[in-house]
């Protein structure tokens, strides 16, 4: 098949820039790491990305398709060469470019090392047995386990953006997998360093990372379940902790956001008295409501019996999601095909095979005894 | 003034950074060397387990796991070095669990173990299908752990990708590498040396290997005049998919999954009618290329039937084979079968060692893929390659720190090296005439899969020679697109590519003296059997005036004596 890619070729010691466009011909089973390597050999061997594995567990290949952060050998060329579309590829945002598609990763792995990814405390000595734990508690890691450290997630991080120091979505999955381990001894300890400033209260819930992780790994998710492990263990100092309680205390009580309060106990009284005078002008223009008496929903019941469900699950109810959720969604919405489970936004190319004969099934024969 | 250190580890996958962690808790001052950053190593490619006898799911011992290892290895396996590793399995895995390794657990809460190819009992310990995985990360962790406890005594170059061991008075000084990220060439010392690059399997068109999989030190070895053992023994995995070669892992088959040919028939019951699908590799590979070769597969391959396993055990043990297959095969295993066929999966072979790790040179070691202890001798067990890259690595991290330390510091010998391979590097980069490495290394590819695979003809073999000896002559010219200083892959793969052609001649040298059948090396139309009189013995190749040397070495024998091999 005919496939054109644009690619933002960089040189950092120049700092020349230029988008440059190929066109190959490429087998139909083609990945876009494929693609990258077909103008490497066959039209510039200057052009530099990152590989190794081709098969999604290395984290090498991490790049922009077209603005997205995707695997390169993840991505499969063939819907998007049949619909004559030319993507635009470049290095992952959120990282100093060092060549073309090369990203520097020291700034990423600083982050990674800055949530003392070990055990804690670490066992150095061979121990007699293996530490007793049930399937169901690592099941709750499961998900933060399975990042294979490609980037992704950090380059499309908003947050991370407007403050280049914030933790990130990486980071803090890395962070969630030691607090979520039951072998781990310094959760407390953990959640204190990762609740301070840059940290996890500094994530926006953009979703981007999760949407963009090619592993599942969900790393808002897990960022959401640090907070919750946070209050959990009455760390809620961080304003952002504050803002979270409020929301629930007020949809508990009321059914509806009280905007009015929410900044006073959020950022505390004196603090908010500085932005009285704004308070004044949205109440003018009929923003925010009067705060007394409070405004309460007329289902408030439904909100509350929420409350109460949530409540109930505890932690299991946020930490029981495993990776087979997203493939059981699929499971149970297209039984037949194989296109559902990577459906989700047109974020990937639906997977093609050449055409091949399929054997009809037949009954399979009885195992006999080994 | 150039980085010098007790103990130089160079590759960072689970042998190397096995090394590099135990060197560091022997007092050692350790760098490690990497052409890659240390999580994108391929060990965690590996997918379905790593072995020790627990006994966690049914009655095992370290004894039963050798002999299965002694009868897998089809007798070239050397016995003593198999029954300290099975021996010292367990403690390694029990290890790993408190570094917080995430495996799957029993009901008990205990480690879980699968059942595996030509294995006794179900002994494969492992993490949902993503054990390597699972394994990298930890190590790295643990890495990590040790730079924050004293980052003086633990160095990691990332993406430096070593090119030249440096040997000055029988001993090796440490290696010239290519800094990519910044270019330059950089020696980086060590009072010992730990190789463990890992495989070679790129040297062929089909593999499961990642692209960086070039056998750099087993090269770097035979050129320093080491001598590498048992190469004609390339293991071909019979669950790669079609068309891309990437690997379904054997676990699929130790969960319950069917092979089946095109007519659906679970052909296994013909070739080995006691453990069928669960057989050793090398068997149930010749079955599949049998049944290819006779016409009853489709596209050269047949096919992978989890169908029946269900939803719910698919999702649960094997969800990242259901992911690679419907990425890379477009097919759900859910629904339908999955097209596979044997492809290059582990080299048996490399770099000869002791159980300690240590070469014939004093002070230089090697671990992991790229070393022959031999533990796997002429097929390797599935579940065995994590282990022993954990059990050997820790060996020879331990030995190779001990040796340092106890050792005067070595005479600064790198500057002529340097010269020699700044002018090497020159020459190299300055040609502009000639041909780009592609054409070459698709080539030398598909010459080996085709005439070196899962059957070996003499004539075909002769043929692969001669292919090679003229892809060697093409190389001489090769000329490097890129003569830039920042991340330049286009060179550093152009080296590799000379380091393949080699090991390809290594190989195939030692395929056509080998005149019988044993493990991955088959000779149906030959010589069919197994000769134990003239060939229970390694062959063992050098580098000699620019071409293989073969010989032979005995075999270490304990209390197994070699029996007829059926499953």
């Amino acid at each position: 098949m005919k496939v054109g890619l644009k690619i933002w070729r960089y040189d950092s010691k120049s700092g020349d820039k230029a988008l440059r466009e190929y066109e190959m011909d490429a087998p139909e089973e083609a990945t876009l790491l494929d693609c990258l390597d077909i103008v490497k050999d066959r039209q510039d061997g200057t052009l530099a990305y990152r590989k190794s594995c081709r098969m999604m567990i290395c984290g090498s290949c991490g790049m922009r398709m077209d603005g997205g952060a995707v695997l390169a050998c993840k991505t499969r060329m063939y819907d998007i060469a049949q619909a004559g579309h030319v993507p635009v590829i470049s290095a992952m945002g959120n990282l100093p470019i060092v060549k073309d598609l090369v990203v520097d990763m020291d700034p990423f792995w600083a982050k990674i090392r800055a949530v003392d990814p070990y055990l804690k405390p670490g066992y150095d000595q061979a121990a007699e047995r293996e530490n007793v734990v049930s399937q169901k508690q690592m099941e709750s890691i499961h998900k933060e386990s399975l990042c294979i450290m490609c980037g992704c997630c950090v380059s499309e991080c908003n947050s991370m953006e407007s403050d280049p120091d914030f933790l990130g979505p990486a980071a803090l999955a890395k962070g969630m997998r030691f607090v979520g381990d039951p072998r781990d001894g310094a959760t407390v300890e953990r959640l204190e360093t990762y609740s301070e400033e840059h940290g996890l209260w500094d994530c926006t819930r953009c979703y981007f990372c999760q949407e963009r992780c090619p592993k599942g790994v969900d790393p808002r998710d897990a960022i959401a379940k640090l907070g919750a492990e946070a209050m959990h263990n009455g760390i809620d100092r961080d304003m952002g902790a504050k803002h979270a309680k409020w929301f629930v205390t007020s949809a508990k009580t009321t059914g509806w956001l009280r905007e009015t309060e929410l900044v006073p106990k959020t950022q505390g009284v004196i603090s908010s008295i500085k932005e009285m005078k704004f308070a004044m002008g949205l109440a003018v223009k009929g923003k925010v409501p009067p705060p007394f008496p409070p405004h309460v929903a007329a289902d408030v019941h439904e909100s509350r019996a929420l409350f109460d469900l949530v409540k109930e699950q505890g932690r299991d109810g946020a930490l029981g999601i495993v990776q087979g959720e997203r493939a059981l969604m699929h499971l149970a919405h297209d039984a037949g095909g194989t296109d559902g489970a990577y459906g989700k936004g047109g974020d990937y190319p639906v997977p093609y095979l050449p055409e091949i004969d399929k054997p009809e099934p037949k009954p399979e024969p009885k195992k006999e005894s080994a | 003034m150039a980085e010098t250190h007790d103990v130089l580890v160079i590759g960072a996958g689970c042998a190397g950074m096995r090394a590099a962690i135990e060197a560091f808790d022997k007092g050692a001052n350790v760098g490690v060397v990497s052409k890659l950053h240390p999580t994108r190593s391929h060990s965690g490619a590996a997918e379905g387990g790593i072995n020790a006898a627990l006994g966690n799911t049914a009655e095992d011992s370290p004894e039963t796991h050798a002999f299965d290892t002694v009868k897998g290895s089809d007798y070239l396996g050397d016995q003593d070095a198999i029954e300290i590793f099975t021996r010292e399995a367990p403690g390694d895995i029990y290890q790993l669990e408190h570094w917080g390794a995430v495996f799957t657990r029993n009901e008990d809460g205990r480690l879980a173990q699968r059942p595996f190819g030509a294995a006794g009992s179900p002994r494969t310990v492992f993490a949902a299908d993503i054990t390597g995985h699972v394994l990298i990360h930890v190590l790295y962790e643990q890495l990590m752990k040790r730079v924050a406890q004293d980052a003086s005594r633990m160095t990691v170059y990332e993406e430096y990708f070593a090119w030249r061991l440096v040997i000055e008075d029988g001993r090796c000084h440490g290696v010239i590498s290519w800094d990519l990220l910044h270019g330059g060439l950089k020696f980086v010392g060590g009072g010992a040396t730990i190789l463990a690059t890992g495989g070679a399997g790129r040297i062929y068109r089909t593999t499961t290997n990642a692209y960086a999989c070039t056998g750099d030190g087993m090269a770097m070895a035979l050129y320093a005049g080491l001598p590498l053992k048992d190469m004609e023994f390339m293991q071909f995995h019979p669950t790669t998919m079609y068309p891309t070669g990437i690997l379904l892992t054997e676990g699929c088959r130790g969960e319950g999954a069917y092979l089946i040919n095109k007519d659906g028939e679970r052909f296994m019951a013909r070739y080995a009618p006691n453990a069928l699908e669960l057989a050793s590799r090398d068997v149930v590979s010749r079955s599949e290329q049998t049944e290819i070769d006779e016409g009853r597969g489709v596209n050269g391959s047949v096919f992978l039937d989890m169908r029946h396993l269900g939803a719910e055990k698919i999702l649960d043990r094997l969800p990242g084979s259901r992911e690679l297959s419907m990425v890379y095969a477009g097919i759900d295993p859910i629904y339908a079968p999955v097209p596979v066929r044997p492809g290059a999966h582990y080299h048996m072979g490399g770099v000869e060692t002791d159980e300690w790790g240590r070469t014939e040179l004093e002070g230089l070691y090697a671990a992991g893929e790229n070393a022959c202890v031999s533990v796997h001798g002429a097929n390797r067990l599935g579940g065995n390659s994590l282990m022993e890259t954990i059990t050997f690595g820790r060996r020879s991290g331990q030995h190779a720190a001990e040796w340092a330390l106890s050792q005067a510091a070595g005479a600064d010998a790198a500057e002529s090296h340097l010269a020699d391979a700044d002018r090497d590097l020159k020459t190299l980069l300055g040609r502009t005439n000639g041909e780009r490495p592609w054409q070459i290394r698709d080539a030398l590819g598909a010459t080996m899969f085709e005439n070196f695979g899962v059957f070996r003809r003499e004539q075909q073999m002769l043929a692969a020679i001669d292919d090679v000896d003229a892809l060697r002559e093409r190389y001489a010219s090769v000329i490097v697109d890129d003569k830039g200083d920042v991340f330049n892959n286009d060179l550093t793969q152009a080296i590799e590519l000379g380091n393949a052609i080699d090991l390809a001649a290594a190989m195939l040298t030692a395929g056509v003296a080998r005149k019988e059948s044993r493990g991955a090396h088959s000779r149906p139309h030959d010589f069919p059997a197994r000769d134990d009189e003239n060939f229970m013995k390694h062959s063992i190749v050098r580098w000699q005036d620019g071409a293989p040397d073969l010989s032979y070495k005995e075999v270490r024998k304990t209390k197994w004596e070699p029996m007829e091999r059926t499953y």
